[in-house]
């Protein structure tokens, strides 16, 4: 269990996370989404107490990180892919870590094994390739066997097997009863890990909602619908209190009715229908358009283009 | 070399999980266990300590070899103890890089969040970062400055001077060369941790032993005469030679005092940052 209180951080006269509050529980996947620069990573570096808190608290099963007794007993982590000394064994640093907190020996091997990483185990970590750092990581977050697991954008540059694996792990731990609290920049990849979705936009909480709530509310469909009496089709459908736009090649949006409520419109009306169809949002879309107030660099893809280029 | 290794299924670890109340607490024993582990896990360690030793004792022996004959002659007023370790003139500088890797290298790969995190206690870890290096370069610095004694004045007594070894002064720097490394280490940890930056802490540090340290001795009258002295490069060195070269120098137990004193108030600045600061 996390819970932040009024979480700030502030950077000089920029405040990267406003009093921001949340609570994750165990048991389920927290997805944490928000463009890049949103304050995702100062969050749960507070979380860990790596960054001090310019206003509010967060704690980890009640209580400050500092505080916490044995703190990979109870937490675990993949902050960032490469927070290893690149002249180090896998081993070795998985050791050294290990004997922070009293973990014995043989568990270094069993998370060695869990994350596959056998074959390399006593190689310098200098050489591994971005997909290996990412699995010593994980290797090193599973040490203490916590309750609680933090992961920073964990799919960040792997291959999708890679992926794939990650997010079966991520899954099982949460199947487990474990917190885990995973960060994502990608909506697609938050609609397929997590279970509760925390979207943070410019510092501050902007959602705090159920995966399943937010896809149900923001997957709506709307229908397209194309005919040569446009005009009189749309005309036809606002009278029945239907919300229409204009596509770009002249067909209709409509939003709130049923592809059957609309072909029965027009057929009463004699109206022809060249297409009719049930378009579904994505839920990328909903997440930008959740946050495209509070995105911190627009790429300004709207500039006229010179002429003759 | 494999770079994909085997896919195991999703991890499933062990049920049994700690909440904390376990047996397994994080105590300074077991920080200090596993800095120690750090330290001697990676190269870096090996090739300070072999270059520290190599040049400590092969330039003694050099300067010994090569100054010998005319050291034994009439003419020569230099102090012939000032030879028995001067290799350690260069030495040193390993002994300062090693000081400030202790705590650079964690910055330069951001491992630094992997150690907070294991061990939140910042004090704690400085403190075991301190032992562990103090203790390393005392027995290390010890050997090396002893070896270097012998060498060169192997050298010396083959022109009938050398040292006799049971003198009082030999014997206080076969330990002292140790002291004052581990001191100095104890330096380079608390720049290294101040300025979190190798090549910058490198560079302040030895300009701060070999120049400022000669350079305020420009200044003139007592200001000058004192500043030479309180230097940190200049008020550790008479522990770790048999004789100085300069006379006006603190006497070893005053000078390395003095230079532990620095050395401790610098280290306990970079702590206070050190604990306040983000990782």
């Amino acid at each position: 269990m996390i819970t932040a209180e009024r979480l700030t951080k502030r950077y000089g006269d920029k405040t990267a996370v406003d009093a921001i509050d949340f609570t994750v529980r165990p048991g389920a996947v927290t997805g944490f989404l928000g463009p890049n620069g949103a304050g995702k990573s100062t969050t749960m570096r507070m979380v860990m107490g790596l960054d001090h808190p310019s206003g509010g608290r967060v704690t980890v099963n009640g209580r400050a990180y500092r505080d916490l007794p044995a703190p990979l007993h109870e937490v675990g982590a993949l902050l960032e892919a490469k927070a290893i000394h690149g002249g180090r064994t896998a081993y070795n640093h998985l050791l050294w870590l290990a004997k922070t907190n009293g973990i014995p020996r043989r568990r270094v091997d069993e998370v060695i094994g869990m994350v596959g990483l056998e074959a390399v185990a006593r190689k310098r970590s200098g050489g591994f390739s971005l997909g290996m750092g990412q699995r010593l990581g994980i290797a090193a977050a599973l040490l203490g066997d916590p309750g609680v697991l933090l992961f920073d954008e964990p799919v960040n540059g792997l291959d999708p097997e890679g992926i794939r694996w990650i997010r079966n792990l991520i899954r099982s731990l949460a199947a487990e009863g474990r917190t885990v609290f995973v960060s994502s920049h990608l909506m697609s990849e938050m609609a397929l890990t997590a279970d509760h979705l925390l979207v943070i936009g410019r510092g501050t909480i902007i959602a705090d909602t159920d995966m399943s709530d937010f896809i149900a509310r923001n997957s709506a469909a709307h229908v397209r619908v194309r005919s040569p009496q446009g005009g009189v089709l749309a005309e036809a459908l606002r009278e029945r209190g239907w919300a229409i736009r204009r596509d770009d090649d002249g067909a209709l949006l409509v939003d709130g009715a049923t592809p059957e409520q609309i072909g029965d419109v027009a057929g009463s009306r004699g109206l022809y229908l060249h297409e009719l169809s049930t378009v579904s949002a994505s839920l990328e879309e909903a997440f930008m358009r959740l946050t495209a107030d509070s995105v911190e660099y627009h790429a300004r893809t709207d500039q006229p283009v010179p002429a003759g280029v | 070399m494999t770079t994909s290794s085997t896919l195991t299924p999703p991890a499933s670890p062990p049920v049994a999980r700690h909440d904390g109340s376990g047996g397994a607490r994080l105590t300074f024993g077991r920080i200090l266990d596993a800095e120690w582990t750090k330290i001697r896990t990676v190269r870096s360690t090996v090739w300070t300590l072999t270059s520290l030793f190599v040049l400590s004792v092969g330039l003694t022996a050099l300067i010994c070899f090569a100054a010998a004959g005319e050291l034994a002659g009439e003419a020569a007023d230099e102090p012939i103890g000032a030879f028995a370790t001067w290799g350690l003139m260069f030495g040193q500088i390993a002994a300062l890089v090693l000081g400030i890797l202790v705590a650079t290298s964690e910055y330069s790969s951001g491992m630094i969040r992997t150690t907070l995190a294991a061990a939140p206690r910042r004090w704690s870890v400085l403190a075991a970062k301190t032992t562990v290096i103090t203790t390393l370069l005392l027995v290390l610095g010890a050997i090396t400055s002893t070896v270097a004694i012998l060498a060169g004045n192997f050298f010396l007594d083959r022109e009938g001077i050398g040292l006799t070894l049971s003198d009082p002064d030999v014997l206080r720097t076969m330990v002292g060369g140790g002291l004052y490394l581990a001191v100095l280490g104890v330096f380079g940890l608390g720049l290294g941790l101040l300025l979190r930056h190798t090549a910058g802490a490198v560079t302040v540090g030895i300009a701060l032993i070999f120049v400022v340290g000669n350079l305020v001795g420009l200044i003139p009258g007592a200001a000058g005469e004192w500043l030479t002295k309180l230097m940190p490069g200049n008020a550790g060195t008479t522990m770790a030679t048999v004789e100085s070269f300069n006379p006006d120098l603190l006497g070893p137990w005053t000078g390395i005092g003095v230079f532990a004193g620095e050395a401790a108030l610098l280290l306990l600045i970079a702590g206070w940052l050190f604990k306040r600061r983000d990782a």
